[in-house]
């Protein structure tokens, strides 16, 4: 990670100080991250091998576990256009949803950090609906998105524009459900944003400000640069939440309508809990731990704030 | 004092802008709440009967009532009759988050400042696998923690609720971020005058990073709080209960009790946003350091 | 078919041990729930009076909360306190959430007593051996005595698992002031219930738009409880398609299995067209459902059951809604989905003997009426249902000879779970205005290819 990118000759002492007390230190240094490694070992190591282990077993939850079949589950999802098509949906959400989110959430976090009276108001305002729960939020934009009374088509007549529906229309129940997420969500990235905004000196403001420098240049050359680390963490954290989207499909589309929202994780669940196939289940949720692995760790590479200010 | 002063005119046009960006957003973002508890205030048969056509009636109670609450408290007589123990509830669930984040600034800050600071081997694939712990959904995950949880003995008891989530790759991982903003010289200069790495820890890192810490700690908090199918599995007594999963109940094969629902989300959501407005101030003030960094 | 159940599990006490030494260190005191009937251990003695706590998993739901502690409190009192020393600790998800609770609950090995298991899951839980047979315990007499339907959903295979709460049967109820209003008298008998076309019509002049904008203030119609779709309500229309004895009406092949033929049959997706088509055609009821549309006065038809009734007491505490019943609409048969949730003893009980009287006692005569009276619901126990008064005046009279004259339980198969998820999602791609004839005919092969596991169930 980035902190291995520090390089000895950035601080000569600490580090001939460190290299002579090594060995030591490894040890000390892993009594800090132990308890941690405990936790996840036993809470989410264990149930994650176990779900490699039954991906290989025809396996349900009643009925137990049957026969050994090694690969096959992975065999099937590569022929499965149910889950091919989840995929595509997942990746949809993702990309069109993270870059909306986080510049949304980017704009609302330079906004609320301005030194003015109320701006703690409009931060808690724009943090409600990540406190609201899915069962309020999705029956809120299920009125507000109805086909026929909702509070959006009547907006729309207003603007003489044509009636529209959204949730059980295959092209638009998933652009719906991306902007309810996004609304429920965009608070969650707003105040982490916030938190690093905090963290950057005002004296580069000021100084960017005495050579002249506009809004618009201090943006570019200021707020982002410093802020590249948080938003590196916001995108990381923010994929993989995005990834795992379930709740807000289960309860708005239950994945449809013709799977238009069947994202990845809607439809594990439905293998495991409703077509009584844990192990296949398992199998995709594997597919999903690869991606995830790959997507994470080329994010931070890509990421990565090579250069240090 | 002239109007016709241009700097002037722009920073009026500045402030105007602002205010319709601010009551923009306060629309955007607080009309559902505010539908939200108008519907709590409502009798049951009244909390979608204004939904169209868009009026007044929309939002604001015609029959205005207390019942919903009063119910859910186990205040009213129909409440009390029929159990319910909102105020239980969210006892549970605030014990419980504040159990998950109290546990969690120790034992996460810990591992977070060893992968910021502390020099270990293979350090990154470390890192991979905390963040790794996320990458499965927990669809798949949560009976064999279920099992887990059993076979330590754990099951139906508050232990349960708050031992598997100690520990946080979210909070690790943002965290650590957070601490490498801080300046390395820092470090330095507190070692120098004899300070160890939990000295360094907890007068360097964690004054300098206290944005950092309360952004993180208020997150997991809400993350706790609304924890729903794991409670739901892994307890079952009534006492245990927490707040979201008391929600879902008055979801029955029967009929949908929406008043109560309406008021068991806003009982369920304005704690937090209570906390998260009591701690803005900490937000205003938490400019970590003046310009030490670089 | 070997099934060795779980047993793969020893591994991970193993590691577990490695890892609780860790912790053990770390773990402050024990908490204290006063006492925990889920640990198991303390099923060595069965002795007679020992304190025995049967762990019930059930869904939510307060009243019939109400009604189980007297039926908990009758029982121990029974036979001179021969039960005195039972109780019933009571585990309540929301029903959404029961189904997944207890299979998580099963594959996690949870020492289960009695389980509240929906009508069609019944032959899935005992085909997964997760409920223990009781055809032994029950006389012929005994099964008798509950309505056929109700037999028919607790048994798998010709042999009784467990019998039934209570039953129920959808209608077709209506807000008289607005049938009033259009000039309508829907019948009141049951032989002359409308057929689709006429209630057509009758939605279609109740859906009122007074500012003929395009959206009625008031609709037609709306198809089921709730805002889901589900086979209870919406696989009735194309079950109703066919005639008694078709293979559209019997709606799967006597295999379990095959839903090809059955399923996609035309008859069946001319059934579901129409289902669009008030959807999208003749606009009757909302493509999106809208939450309580009835119970707020936003539709003047609604196909329900006879919770409605105590559902609109609680709603309107002033009589200010006047309802009334008429019979389910229909094509060609009619009919209506029956549907009682059932007592199962859990295979892993350790109290069986008590599971079996409590069971025993709450299906019964006594235990059956004290649930009635507290959610007066369609009981399932002819008896009852023949004695009481409210069964034979109208309204309530319409449920119970729609009940007895055409009420058929949903198809039989231990692939049900599977079936409705799939059967749900095409009532909303039709609903939504999907190709109807490709989403049956595809979700015919859907549906074979998942239950095909089940092959052989019925041999």
């Amino acid at each position: 990670m980035a902190s291995t990118t520090a390089t000895p000759s950035a601080s000569p002492s600490w580090w001939t100080y460190i290299q002579r007390r090594k060995t030591r230190n490894y040890i000390f240094a892993a009594l800090f991250v132990l308890p941690a490694v405990v936790n996840f070992l036993i809470f989410r190591y264990i149930p994650i091998v176990w779900a490699a282990r039954a991906s290989t077993w025809q396996y349900s939850l009643l009925g137990g576990y049957r026969d050994w079949i090694g690969a096959d589950h992975y065999l099937r999802a590569l022929e499965d256009p149910i889950l091919l098509k989840s995929l595509q949906v997942t990746f949809l959400y993702v990309i069109v949803k993270l870059p909306l989110e986080v510049a949304l959430a980017l704009a609302l976090a330079i906004f609320t950090n301005q030194a003015i009276r109320g701006m703690g108001t409009i931060r808690t305002i724009v943090f409600t609906p990540v406190v609201m729960s899915m069962v309020v939020v999705s029956v809120v934009w299920a009125l507000i998105l109805n086909a026929d009374s909702g509070l959006l088509n009547a907006f729309l007549r207003t603007l003489g524009l044509p009636k529209q529906v959204f949730l059980s229309n295959p092209k638009l129940s998933l652009p719906s459900v991306i902007t309810a997420t996004i609304w429920k969500d965009v608070g969650f990235s707003t105040i982490l944003i916030v938190a690093g905004l905090k963290g950057i000196p005002r004296i580069f403001y000021e100084a960017a400000v005495m050579d002249g420098a506009n809004r618009w240049h201090l943006f570019c050359h200021v707020t982002l640069p410093l802020l590249r680390r948080t938003l590196l963490f916001v995108i990381v954290t923010q994929t993989i939440f995005s990834f795992q989207v379930f709740i807000p499909v289960y309860s708005m589309t239950q994945g449809g309508p013709l799977d238009s929202t069947k994202v990845i994780v809607y439809y594990i669940y439905q293998l495991a809990f409703r077509f009584q196939d844990m192990g296949y289940a398992a199998a995709v949720s594997m597919i999903l731990l690869l991606i995830l692995l790959l997507i994470s760790v080329t994010q931070m590479r890509f990421l990565r704030s090579d250069v240090e200010y | 004092m002239s109007a016709a002063d241009p700097r002037r005119a722009a920073q009026i046009v500045g402030w105007f802008f602002i205010l319709l960006a601010y009551l923009l957003i306060a629309l955007i973002f607080l009309t559902p709440m505010l539908w939200m508890i108008g519907s709590s205030l409502r009798p049951s048969p009244e909390v979608f009967q204004y939904i169209f056509p868009l009026s007044w009636r929309t939002f604001i109670p015609i029959q205005f009532t207390l019942h919903n609450f009063a119910d859910i408290f186990g205040i009213s007589e129909q409440g009390r009759a029929l159990g319910f123990q909102f105020g239980r509830a969210l006892l549970n669930t605030a014990f419980v988050s504040t159990a998950v984040v109290g546990s969690s600034l120790v034992v996460n800050t810990l591992a977070a400042y060893f992968f910021a600071r502390l020099e270990f081997p293979y350090k990154n694939v470390l890192l991979v696998f905390v963040l790794g712990t996320f990458f499965v959904p927990q669809e798949a995950t949560i009976v064999p923690l279920y099992i887990v949880v059993r076979q330590l003995g754990f099951a139906d008891t508050y232990w349960a609720l708050i031992l598997p989530w100690y520990a946080s790759p979210f909070v690790i991982f943002v965290l650590s971020q957070f601490f490498q903003e801080i300046p390395k010289e820092l470090d330095e200069a507190a070692i120098i005058d004899g300070a160890s790495l939990l000295g360094v820890l907890r007068h360097v890192i964690v004054p300098n990073a206290r944005v950092g810490l309360l952004t993180v700690s208020l997150l997991e908090f809400q993350f706790i709080w609304n924890l729903f199918f794991w409670p739901l599995i892994a307890t079952g007594q009534k006492e245990l209960q927490v707040i979201q999963v008391a929600v879902a109940t008055q979801i029955t094969q029967r009929e949908i009790a929406w008043g109560r629902i309406f008021a068991g989300g806003v009982v369920a959501s304005l704690p937090v946003i209570f906390l998260f407005l009591a701690l803005q101030r900490y937000f205003v003030e938490g400019v970590a350091l003046s310009g030490l960094k670089g | 078919m070997q099934r060795p159940l779980r047993k793969n599990q020893s591994w991970l006490l193993v590691l577990i041990t490695i890892f609780g030494l860790v912790l053990t260190a770390c773990q402050p005191a024990a908490p204290a729930p006063a006492d925990q009937p889920s640990s198991g251990g303390e099923a060595a003695a069965p002795a007679s009076k020992e304190p025995v706590v049967l762990k019930f998993l059930k869904y939510a739901d307060p009243v019939e909360a109400i009604a189980f502690a007297k039926i908990e409190e009758e029982f121990r009192a029974l036979d001179g306190g021969k039960w005195s020393h039972v109780s019933i600790s009571y585990d309540a998800v929301d029903f959404e959430n029961l189904f997944p609770k207890i299979e998580t609950s099963v594959a996690a090995g949870v020492e289960l007593d009695l389980i509240q298991a929906d009508g069609p899951d019944m032959k899935h839980y005992a085909w997964n051996q997760v409920l223990l047979p009781l055809d032994e315990y029950f006389t012929e007499e005994e099964k008798a005595a509950y309505a056929p339907q109700s037999v028919e959903e607790g048994s798998y295979k010709g042999v009784f698992y467990g019998p039934p709460f209570m039953q129920s049967c959808s209608q077709m109820w209506y807000n008289q002031e607005m049938t009033d209003a259009a000039g309508i008298q829907p019948p009141q008998e049951l032989a002359d219930s409308w057929t689709m076309e006429e209630a057509l019509d009758a939605w279609q002049k109740t859906t009122v738009d007074s500012d003929g904008d395009g959206t009625p203030d008031v609709w037609g119609v709306r198809w089921g409880q709730g805002t889901w779709a589900s086979d209870y309500e919406q696989g009735i229309l194309r079950r109703s398609a066919g005639e008694k004895g078709s293979p559209s009406y019997e709606g799967m092949g006597p295999d379990g299995l095959t839903f090809q033929g059955y399923f996609d049959t035309p008859e069946a997706i001319a059934a579901m067209q129409f289902y669009q088509d008030m959807h999208q055609v003749w606009k009757v009821t909302p493509v999106e459902p809208i939450p309580n549309i009835f119970q707020s006065k936003k539709a003047a038809f609604v196909v329900y059951t006879d919770n409605l009734i105590g559902e609109l007491n609680n709603q309107y505490p002033d009589g200010n809604f006047q309802l009334g019943l008429t019979g389910i609409p229909y094509f060609e048969t009619q009919l209506c989905h029956t549907g009682s949730w059932h007592y199962g003893i859990s295979a892993n009980t350790k109290h069986f003997d008590e599971a079996l009287a409590f069971v025993k006692y709450a299906s019964g005569p006594e235990g059956s009426r004290i649930y009635y009276e507290a959610l007066h619901q369609l009981p399932a126990r002819l008896d009852m249902l023949n004695g009481l008064p409210e069964y034979d005046t109208y309204p309530q009279s319409l449920i119970k000879q729609g009940f007895e004259q055409f009420g058929i339980p949903r198809i039989q198969t231990p692939g049900y779970t599977e079936y409705q998820q799939v059967f749900a999602e095409i009532a909303q791609n039709v609903a939504a205005g999907a190709d109807v004839a490709q989403q049956m005919t595809d979700g015919a092969k859907q549906i074979e290819q998942l239950v095909a596991k089940y092959k052989g169930w019925n041999e």
